[in-house]
């Protein structure tokens, strides 16, 4: 069923690019499947790094790759070339699948959409199973253990309920319960609360916020935009590869199709402490979203006075009322005390996405008007 | 005549609630008797799961007998009058249980899956339960994908692999809670197929609930439960009642 594996890329360095604050790294992950119908490649070259500690959202349209790229991570499938670094563990080359196996029971807990609780046990038995799986604490220890995660998630009155006799949402409390019973660094989620109602929902999460205090990472996918917005960071998948982060931040109102098309189009350009990124005296045919640092939008009157008009920080951008408005820029723009990395995209492409995503091209509108306005004041103000 | 392999007498269930006394369950009497292959049929609501969970020892009766005649020595089991760790340990080595939403456990082969009960219960020697379990994967046909993670099979083989785990522990009695409720019906029609061969040649006995009435030929008997009440259960007991509901 799966795809043989081919060698590894053959220009990867030997030395893995993995710090040890990296929960997880992937490189040039690719996922192919062969069927009848010929090979599908579901996950295109994806690079990704997770910190340790990190709150990470995955979502993506169905079919879009994000549970195939959860299977690599988890372990439970396999990629058909590239490397998964996993808490710094190389979990692919020359693994065997008991010993990833027996990794994994120490290393991740995984919650499904669906439970997968074992019917003939309590809820109590439930969460005790991995401990027994991987042999983890003392024999003895391991009722306590199972008993305080229980109460964890509130339903210590429940341990010796079998989970058919409690609620959906307590019963993937209780798979919640499981996969945190061997106390691993990281937890992995598909949908995890894809079939619960609101309130279940959000007691999850605040569960999920209680792990990530404690130093614990957690990447979920999830097509709830409500779960998003509470997490540190959101990836998106479109076509089996990952949307440049900095792009969905600063035009989030895009199409993932228009994202996924920037994002194979922008340059990097990294600038010193105030350097000059774009003057009036220039024409420069670039849309700029800042990746890192912050940079200084400035005037100056007729005496060569300064007037700083704003601040932009990170996944803010501009050159936008320059493209929109084709006229001179309407300020100087430049790097702030710190270097500063942006990423550009050309007048040509911006301006054909902006013409296909109407939604997109209103909200950066907006945010021209605004910035014009901010500029028409202080240029009267500095007459 | 011997006695039915399981009898319901008079069985009630009411759940407190703070709206108030709910009666899930009114004086169902009900005999199954070996290798037959029954069906409960009721709308969402009926009564049809706190029934199963009465026959199966899930959950405490609030009135009635539950017995159940499958011990070996012909000693008749009272399963409403046993504890829950003694149900428990009842349950495990007479009865199986599958159901709709409970699947496997992803980490896990499907072949250890199948493994999971023996080893919890000790029944079998480590190797003896690996092997079962591959005969049990051969019995729903799915030998050839015994190493495989179970997000790797379909929904169907999934739930074909949750019967034979159910059938580890070689369980006298099976019950099945909608375990085809999530499936399509070519997929279903396999699951009955390997009820039908469980029941024919194994001379187990199956009771499964479903709220499917066009499955209703396909049991050896099928019942109706409508607010929770039985149908047609035992005319002998019943037949003023069915009658009157029949009119």
């Amino acid at each position: 069923m799966n795809a043989p594996r081919t060698k590894l890329k053959s220009n990867l360095p030997a030395q893995i690019d993995s710090t040890p604050e990296d929960m997880i790294s992937l490189h040039g992950v690719v996922k192919t499947f062969s069927n009848a119908a010929g090979e599908f490649t579901v996950l295109k070259s994806v690079d990704l790094k997770i910190n340790r500690g990190e709150f990470v959202s995955i979502v993506g349209k169905s079919g879009s790759g994000k549970s195939t790229l959860l299977n690599m991570v988890t372990g439970i499938d396999h990629p058909t070339d590239g490397l998964v670094v996993v808490n710094r563990t190389d979990i692919y080359t020359g693994v065997t699948e008991s010993q990833r196996s027996k990794w994994r029971g120490k290393n991740l807990g995984i919650v499904f959409q669906f439970f997968q609780l074992l019917p003939m046990l309590t809820l109590l038995e439930n969460v005790m199973l991995p401990m027994d799986y991987v042999d983890m604490y003392d024999f003895d220890e391991r009722p306590a253990r199972a008993m305080e995660l229980l109460k964890l998630v509130g339903l210590e009155k429940f341990a010796n309920k079998l989970p058919v006799l409690v609620s959906t949402g307590q019963q993937q409390l209780a798979a919640i319960a499981r996969a945190m019973a061997c106390d691993p660094p990281l937890l992995v989620a598909d949908e995890p609360t894809g079939n619960l109602d609101s309130r279940t929902a959000d007691t999850i999460i605040q569960l999920f916020e209680s792990f990530v205090a404690q130093g614990k990472t957690i990447v979920m996918v999830t097509h709830d935009p409500s779960l998003t917005s509470r997490t540190h960071r959101n990836l998106i998948i479109s076509d089996g590869e990952l949307i440049n982060e900095s792009v969905s931040r600063a035009l989030p109102q895009l199409r993932h199709r228009h994202m996924l098309e920037f994002t194979k189009l922008i340059q990097a350009r990294a600038y010193h402490p105030h350097e000059t990124i774009l003057s009036r005296e220039k024409h420069d045919d670039h849309f700029f979203i800042i990746r890192k640092g912050d940079v200084e939008v400035v005037l100056h009157d007729e005496q060569n006075r300064e007037y700083a008009l704003s601040d932009l920080r990170k996944d803010d951008f501009f050159g936008e009322a320059e493209l929109t408005h084709s006229g001179k820029s309407i300020a100087n723009v430049r790097a702030g005390n710190d270097p500063v990395e942006v990423v550009i995209i050309s007048r040509a492409d911006f301006i054909r996405v902006m013409n296909e995503s109407p939604i997109t091209a209103e909200a950066v509108g907006k945010t021209v008007q605004t910035k014009l306005e901010t500029q028409r004041i202080a240029d009267h103000r500095s007459k | 005549m011997s006695a039915s392999l399981i009898e319901l007498r008079n069985v009630s269930k009411t759940y407190s609630t703070a709206a108030g006394d709910f009666v899930a369950l009114t004086n169902i009497n009900l005999n199954v008797d070996a290798a037959e292959f029954l069906g409960i049929v009721g709308k969402s609501g009926a009564g049809k799961s706190t029934l199963l969970n009465m026959i199966n020892g899930v959950d405490q009766l609030s009135d009635g007998e539950v017995i159940v005649n499958s011990d070996p020595s012909g000693k008749k089991i009272s399963v409403h009058a046993m504890g829950e760790d003694e149900r428990a340990l009842w349950r495990g080595k007479n009865m199986g249980v599958v159901y709709q939403s409970f699947q496997l456990l992803p980490m896990l082969t499907l072949v250890e899956n199948i493994m999971l009960p023996m080893d919890l219960s000790d029944n079998f020697h480590p190797r003896r339960s690996k092997e079962r379990a591959m005969e049990l994967l051969k019995l729903v046909e799915l030998e050839e994908h015994a190493n495989k993670l179970p997000a790797f099979i379909s929904g169907g083989q999934q739930q074909r692999v949750a019967i034979a785990r159910a059938l580890a522990n070689d369980p006298p009695i099976l019950v099945a809670d909608e375990p085809t409720g999530s499936l399509d019906s070519i997929t279903a029609d396999h699951i009955f197929d390997v009820f039908e061969h469980l029941v024919s040649e194994q001379g187990k006995t199956i009771i499964m609930v479903t709220h499917d009435m066009g499955l209703s030929n396909r049991f050896s008997r099928a019942l109706t439960i409508t607010d929770g009440e039985l149908l047609d259960a035992e005319l002998d007991l019943n037949l003023d009642k069915t009658f009157r509901r029949r009119k």
